[in-house]
């Protein structure tokens, strides 16, 4: 037999919380109404020209031209040599960074700060403006990418690499200063063997986002597949864009799941 | 020898740590200091190896006053006591013996430490240590495999690895059942009387403190108010430091399991 039973009563919504809510709501929803009338879509226009490039472009981007495999799939071991050596060059450019930001490591407020700020103005960078910044500085080629996608990862993975600092566990560290360990020898000792795995992680995680960041990159003349996307699109060569495509997901989805298991195993 | 000699502490918040504390411990004691938290006792323990620093007075470590030490001056008095931590902070991820060779990094130079390579006597010492508190089958284990109990053994070995002169001990049981506290403390006085290591254990629980120590120390409030050896200790005496009634969650208990 059920037992009856009571709960005590549910607190009330105050009447602030209620019409806090409901003002809430109605600006988002007047916000939204209000960026898309104005943002000025010409609907029937839209409709017409996808009706009519559809049956041009789709059938063609799903029969690839098999003729460009070699060149594509050279353009595309570019990509990931520049997703690779950037994504390296910057796990290592964060390390030092993420000891600045990190609150309990450099000892003082200050100096976090100092880093955690250097570690945003580099993050506000998208990197297809890094990009264009560094074609103009070392010129068009994959150099550029690869400087592009160090820098634009390495702030994201600083801020990731302080993130995992702050949250180790400081009673080791406290066991080995009690034990006479110097700061050195409690860095390798009490600190990297906590920070090492969830390190390597985000650094491989990060590198997966790079290898579809790199793609793109050459639209700007940085290197990579990019390249051949933008020659196919402003030729209307839309079979080899096809085969293109179809290498990026490929060599995207094979590196997601590696990227996945290696990252399962290390943790 | 340790001699506190009029030591105060009030933490930069105006907590009052410890206040006018004198006491003389003298080498090879095992000395249990007792009180509910809040009232010191971990404190006075952090006030010998400087984890937390004095605000006056002297505290004298072998004839010397240690509240001047910075630097290596420091390391070296931290060499020689030994500490028991009630979470163990051992290095979860790290082997048992990586574990435990730890305790040998203040005598060991910082380049030979970044490499691993340890001497070959230090590495025996290790696995020495671990056959005294009979873990020596879980050396190449990682260390959060090992239960609670297990945990606090392995930091034990650290501790003898270390090779100190005093072992401090922060409420190593209070995280452990009852049957595995009188084990760990078994261990600590096993070693106390056969290395002759002045021991010092902050305990809350009365019927272990009893059991244990040659002397006990009480304290309430930052101040000692009682210190004499065991014999002249009974139940009146706890209430007297605690302030209260004694009461079923002051004992541990499970003597008889150990």
């Amino acid at each position: 037999m059920e037992k009856e039973f009571t709960l005590p009563p549910k607190p009330k919504n105050s009447t602030f919380k209620l019409i806090r809510n409901i003002v809430i709501t109605v600006l988002v929803i007047a916000l939204y109404v209000w960026t898309f009338t104005s943002i000025d879509i010409d609907w029937g226009r839209a409709i017409e020209r996808a009706a009519n490039n559809f049956q041009r472009v789709i059938p063609q981007l799903f029969s690839p031209d098999w003729s460009a495999t070699g060149k594509v799939a050279l353009s595309m071991l570019e990509t990931v040599f520049i997703a690779f050596a950037g994504s390296l060059m910057a796990a290592i450019l964060a390390v030092p960074l993420a000891f600045l930001a990190a609150r309990n490591m450099m000892g003082g407020v200050i100096i976090s700060t100092i880093g955690k700020w250097i570690l945003s103005a580099v993050r506000a960078f998208p990197d297809i403006i890094l990009a264009i910044l560094f074609v103009v500085a070392v010129g068009p080629n994959a150099f550029a990418g690869v400087l592009a996608i160090a820098i634009g990862s390495t702030g994201m993975l600083g801020k990731m690499f302080a993130e995992i600092l702050e949250g180790i566990d400081m009673n080791v560290v406290e066991a080995m200063e009690a034990s006479g360990a110097n700061k050195i020898q409690i860095l390798f000792h009490g600190v990297l063997p906590q920070i090492t795995p969830e390190f390597l992680s985000y650094a491989i995680y990060r590198f997966e986002v790079d290898i579809r960041a790199s793609s793109i990159l050459g639209i700007v003349g940085a290197g990579g597949i990019g390249t051949l996307i933008i020659f196919a699109s402003n030729n209307r060569n839309w079979s080899e864009m096809g085969t293109i495509l179809l290498a990026i997901i490929l060599v995207v989805t094979v590196i997601d799941f590696a990227s996945a298991r290696i990252r399962r195993k290390i943790v | 020898m340790i001699q506190f000699k009029d030591v105060d502490l009030v933490y930069p918040n105006g907590t009052v740590g410890l206040k006018n504390v004198n006491l003389t411990i003298n080498d090879g004691e095992f000395v249990v200091v007792v009180g509910l938290s809040g009232a010191g006792k971990s404190t006075l323990i952090r006030s010998i190896n400087r984890l937390v620093t004095p605000t006056s007075g002297e505290l004298l470590v072998d004839n010397e006053d240690i509240l001047k030490y910075r630097g290596s001056d420091l390391r070296k008095l931290r060499t020689k006591t030994g500490m028991i931590f009630q979470n163990y902070n051992l290095v979860k991820r790290s082997s048992v013996i990586k574990n435990v060779l730890a305790g040998r990094l203040g005598h060991t130079g910082t380049l030979r430490s970044i490499f691993n390579a340890y001497k070959k006597e230090d590495v025996g010492l290790a696995y020495e240590s671990l056959k005294r508190v009979n873990i020596a089958e879980k050396i190449y284990n990682r260390a959060d495999e090992l239960s609670g109990g297990q945990q606090q053994r392995v930091s034990i070995a650290r501790v003898l690895t270390q090779q100190p002169k005093y072992i401090l001990a922060d409420e190593p049981v209070a995280s452990l059942d009852p049957p595995t506290s009188h084990q760990v403390m078994t261990y600590l006085r096993k070693i106390n009387k056969e290395d002759n290591l002045t021991t010092i254990v902050n305990l809350h629980f009365i019927d272990m403190a009893m059991e244990y120590a040659d002397r006990i120390i009480g304290m309430r409030a930052g101040e000692v108010v009682f210190d004499g050896p065991v014999s002249e200790v009974t139940e009146k005496t706890f209430e007297e430091i605690y302030g209260r009634s004694i009461r079923e969650d002051d004992l541990r208990g499970g003597a008889d399991q150990s």
